[in-house]
C-alpha cells in the first residue's frame, strides 16, 4: 500500500508530512532558504530513509509558494484547498481557517454540508499582514521572533499602530520609542495591527465559527488574542499549525489515489 | 512576451494613414467615444489598449501618485518611456480628454499636458435624463465643429452616416466571431487587434471567421469555462496566461475590450430615419446598458446580463460559468462595488473570484495561486 507524503513549500519554511492510513506518521520542517528546491529534496529523501520506504511507495503532493517548482511532486494542490483539508484532520467541524504565513495570508470558507472551499481571500503583495510583518517589526525592536508574541501580551495600554505599511509602520515604531513608549506596548501595537487587517479581510468571506487559526503565526499567542478580540469569537489552532497545508496535500492525494 | 509583430504592424498602419493625410485622435476612454465621426473627419482613433508593466507604472510616478489607477499609470509610462515599439504614439496629432471615469481624465489631462499633445474636450453625461441627453448632444455638436475646423472642412452628414453603417457592420461581425467557439487567449488576440485596427480589420475578420468555421472541431477543451468581466485585458497582458496556465478557458469576456464595445450597434432602421446622424449617438448612449460609466444601475445591468449569459451557456452546453472579475489596482468604479456584486451573484449559486492586481509581475505567483484555487473551488 502506497503512502503519502504532503510537501508544503512556503516562501519561508518548507514542511514535509507522511501520512498513511489518514494518519500523520512523520513531519519534518527547515527554512526554505534561497534554495528551497533543495531544502525539498532533503526533507524529502530523509523522511523516506528514516521510514524504510522507496520512492515507489509513496505518492508526493506539492503545495505553498514553490509547489511548481519541486519536480519531486506527482501532482500538485494550492495552498488553499491544501489549508481548508489539513484544518479539518485537526478539526471535523471546522467552518473556517485563517492562514498566516510568511510571505502571506489567507481566509477560507469551508462548506458545512461538502467539506469543500466555498471561497477565500488573499491578501495582496503587501507584507503588511503577515508573518514578514512581524519578522520586520520584531527586528525594529531588536526582539527575538519568537519571544515577541510574549511581549506583546505584556503591555497594558498597547500603543497605536496606524499605518498598515511595513515600512511606514517601521517608522512609526521609531516615533513611538522617541515619545518614550514601552517596548511591550509596541509590540501589541504591532500584534493589534496585524490582527485588524486580517480580521478585516476574513470578515469579508464571512467566516465563523469553528475558526481554525494555522500557519507558523499561529504559535504566537498576542496574535491570537486580538484576532479574537477583532472577530468577537474564539478561535483554535492545531497541535501542529504550520503543517496544516502539508497534511492537507498529503490527505487530497490519498483521496485522490483511491 | 510582448506581441512585437502586432505592435510594428499597427505603426506601419498609422504610418500609411499618416501618409494619406488622416490625423491621429489618441485616447483611454473605453465608453461612448464616438469614433465614427473621427473617421467621416479624416482621423483615426487610436484606442490606448496595451498593458502594463513595473517600468512603465514606476515612470508614471513622476507625473502622479502611486495609488492611482495601474492602467493610468501605465498610459503615462507609455509616453513617459517612450518604449521603442511603442514609438508610433509619436504619430497623435491630438488627445481626446474624456471622463470614462476620474483616472481616465487625470490621466489624459497628463499626457496632453506634459507631453505636448493638442487637446480635444468630450465630457460625457453620467445619467440619462433629458437634460444629461441635451447637454451630450451639445457635447457632440462642439467636437464635431472642433475636428472640422482643424481639417478645413465640414463634415458631411451622409459621410457620417457611412461611417456609422461602417463601424456597425464591423460590430455585427465581431458579435459573430463571438459566438464561436475559440480557446479564449485566441479570441482575445483577436478582439484586441479588432479594436486596434477598426473597420480596417473587416476583411481579415471575415477570413478568421470563415477559417474558424471550416475548422469547427479542432478546439478541444479540457479546461473550466468562465466569464471575465471587470477590466479589460489589455495588449500584452500576461494575466491571460495566468487564467490559461491555471485552468480556466474564457468564453465570454464581458468587458469594453469584448462584448461591451461590440454589442453598442445602432438599428439599421434608425439610422435610415434620423436625419441628423448625431442623434444616434445620443440614442446609442441611452439604450447602453453596458456602461461602467453610467448611473444609476450599472452594476444591476451587468449583473444580469452576467445572469442571462449564464443561464443560455448552461442551457446550450450543460456547463456551469464561473465568473471571474478582473479588477485593475485603483479601478475605483470596478473594485468599490466588486463585494457586492460578487455576493450577488454568487446568491445565485455563480462563483466569483475577485481578481484584483496591478502590471507588477511580483505578484504573478499569487495571482496563480488565486487563480488556481478558485478552479479547484468550483
Amino acid at each position: 500500500m502506497k503512502a503519502f507524503i504532503g510537501i508544503d513549500i512556503g516562501s519561508l519554511a518548507t514542511k514535509i508530512v507522511l501520512i498513511n492510513e489518514g494518519k500523520l506518521v512523520d513531519h519534518r520542517t527547515e527554512r526554505s532558504t534561497y534554495n528551497f528546491k533543495k531544502v525539498g529534496h532533503n526533507l524529502f529523501d530523509d523522511i523516506l530513509v528514516k521510514n524504510n520506504l522507496k520512492r515507489s511507495e509513496v505518492y508526493v503532493m506539492s503545495t505553498g509558494y514553490g509547489r511548481n517548482t519541486i519536480d519531486i511532486a506527482d501532482d500538485r494542490i494550492t495552498e488553499i484547498t491544501a489549508h481548508a483539508k489539513g484544518a479539518q484532520y485537526f478539526f471535523p467541524d471546522a467552518h473556517s481557517v485563517i492562514d498566516i504565513g510568511g510571505q502571506d495570508s489567507k481566509a477560507i470558507l469551508i462548506s458545512k454540508k461538502t467539506g469543500n472551499v466555498v471561497d477565500f481571500q488573499m491578501n495582496d503583495k503587501c507584507a503588511a499582514g503577515t508573518g514578514r510583518f512581524l519578522e520586520v517589526m520584531a527586528h525594529a525592536l531588536e526582539v527575538p521572533i519568537n519571544e515577541f508574541g510574549d511581549l506583546a501580551l505584556g503591555s497594558r495600554k498597547p500603543a497605536s499602530i496606524s499605518s498598515t505599511c511595513t515600512v511606514f509602520a517601521e517608522s512609526e515604531v521609531i516615533s513611538l520609542f522617541a515619545r518614550g513608549a514601552s517596548k511591550e506596548d509596541i509590540a501589541a501595537g504591532i500584534h493589534k495591527s496585524i490582527s485588524r487587517r486580517v480580521a478585516g479581510m476574513a470578515k469579508r468571506i464571512g467566516v465563523a465559527p469553528k475558526l481554525i487559526f494555522c500557519g507558523g503565526v499561529a504559535k504566537n499567542n498576542a496574535v491570537k488574542k486580538y484576532l479574537v478580540a477583532e472577530l468577537g469569537f474564539e478561535i483554535v489552532s492545531p497541535e501542529y499549525p504550520q503543517l496544516t497545508g502539508a497534511i492537507g496535500a498529503a490527505l487530497i492525494a490519498q483521496e485522490n489515489n483511491n | 512576451m510582448e506581441d512585437l509583430e502586432l505592435l510594428s504592424d499597427f505603426s506601419s498602419f498609422l504610418k500609411e494613414k499618416k501618409e494619406e493625410g488622416k490625423k491621429i485622435i489618441g485616447f483611454i476612454s473605453h465608453d461612448n467615444i464616438p469614433e465614427e465621426l473621427f473617421d467621416a473627419g479624416g482621423f483615426i482613433p487610436l484606442r490606448l489598449m496595451f498593458g502594463g508593466n513595473d517600468d512603465l507604472m514606476t515612470a508614471s510616478h513622476d507625473f502622479l501618485p502611486p495609488s492611482t489607477c495601474a492602467f493610468a499609470q501605465s498610459c503615462i509610462g507609455l509616453f513617459s518611456l517612450k518604449p521603442r515599439s511603442y514609438k508610433f504614439l509619436e504619430f497623435i496629432d491630438y488627445f481626446l480628454v474624456s471622463n470614462h471615469c476620474v483616472s481616465d481624465i487625470c490621466a489624459s489631462e497628463i499626457i496632453s499636458k506634459y507631453f505636448n499633445i493638442p487637446r480635444l474636450n468630450f465630457y460625457i453625461s453620467y445619467t440619462k435624463t433629458n437634460n444629461s441627453l441635451t447637454y451630450l448632444k451639445l457635447e457632440l455638436q462642439d467636437l464635431k465643429q472642433n475636428l472640422e475646423s482643424i481639417m478645413g472642412s465640414k463634415i458631411e452628414n451622409e459621410d457620417l452616416l457611412n461611417s456609422i453603417k461602417k463601424y456597425n457592420n464591423f460590430k455585427k461581425k465581431l458579435l459573430e466571431f463571438n459566438k464561436l467557439y475559440v480557446k479564449g487567449s485566441e479570441k482575445l488576440k483577436i478582439i484586441q487587434k479588432a479594436l486596434l485596427f477598426g473597420p480596417d480589420f473587416h476583411p481579415t475578420l471575415e477570413n478568421i471567421i470563415q477559417k474558424y468555421k471550416e475548422n469547427s472541431n479542432d478546439f478541444e477543451n479540457t479546461s473550466k469555462d468562465v466569464i471575465l468581466t471587470g477590466c479589460s485585458i489589455f495588449i500584452n497582458d500576461y494575466i491571460i496566461d495566468l487564467i490559461e496556465e491555471g485552468g480556466a478557458n474564457i468564453v465570454f469576456y464581458d468587458t469594453w475590450i469584448g462584448n461591451s464595445y461590440f454589442s453598442q450597434i445602432i438599428s439599421d432602421d434608425l439610422i435610415e430615419a434620423e436625419k441628423d446622424p448625431l442623434n444616434l449617438f445620443v440614442h446609442r448612449f441611452n439604450k447602453n446598458i453596458y456602461g461602467d460609466h453610467s448611473v444609476p444601475n450599472f452594476l444591476e445591468n451587468k449583473i444580469a446580463q452576467i445572469l442571462d449569459m449564464y443561464h443560455q451557456y448552461k442551457q446550450k452546453t450543460g456547463k456551469k460559468l464561473a465568473v471571474i472579475n478582473h479588477i485593475i489596482k485603483f479601478c475605483d468604479h470596478i473594485s468599490i462595488m466588486s463585494s457586492f456584486f460578487k455576493n450577488k451573484l454568487q446568491d445565485q449559486g455563480i462563483p466569483v473570484l475577485n481578481l484584483e492586481r496591478d502590471y507588477s509581475k511580483a505578484n504573478k505567483g499569487q495571482l496563480s495561486t488565486r487563480i488556481e484555487a478558485f478552479l479547484e473551488m468550483i
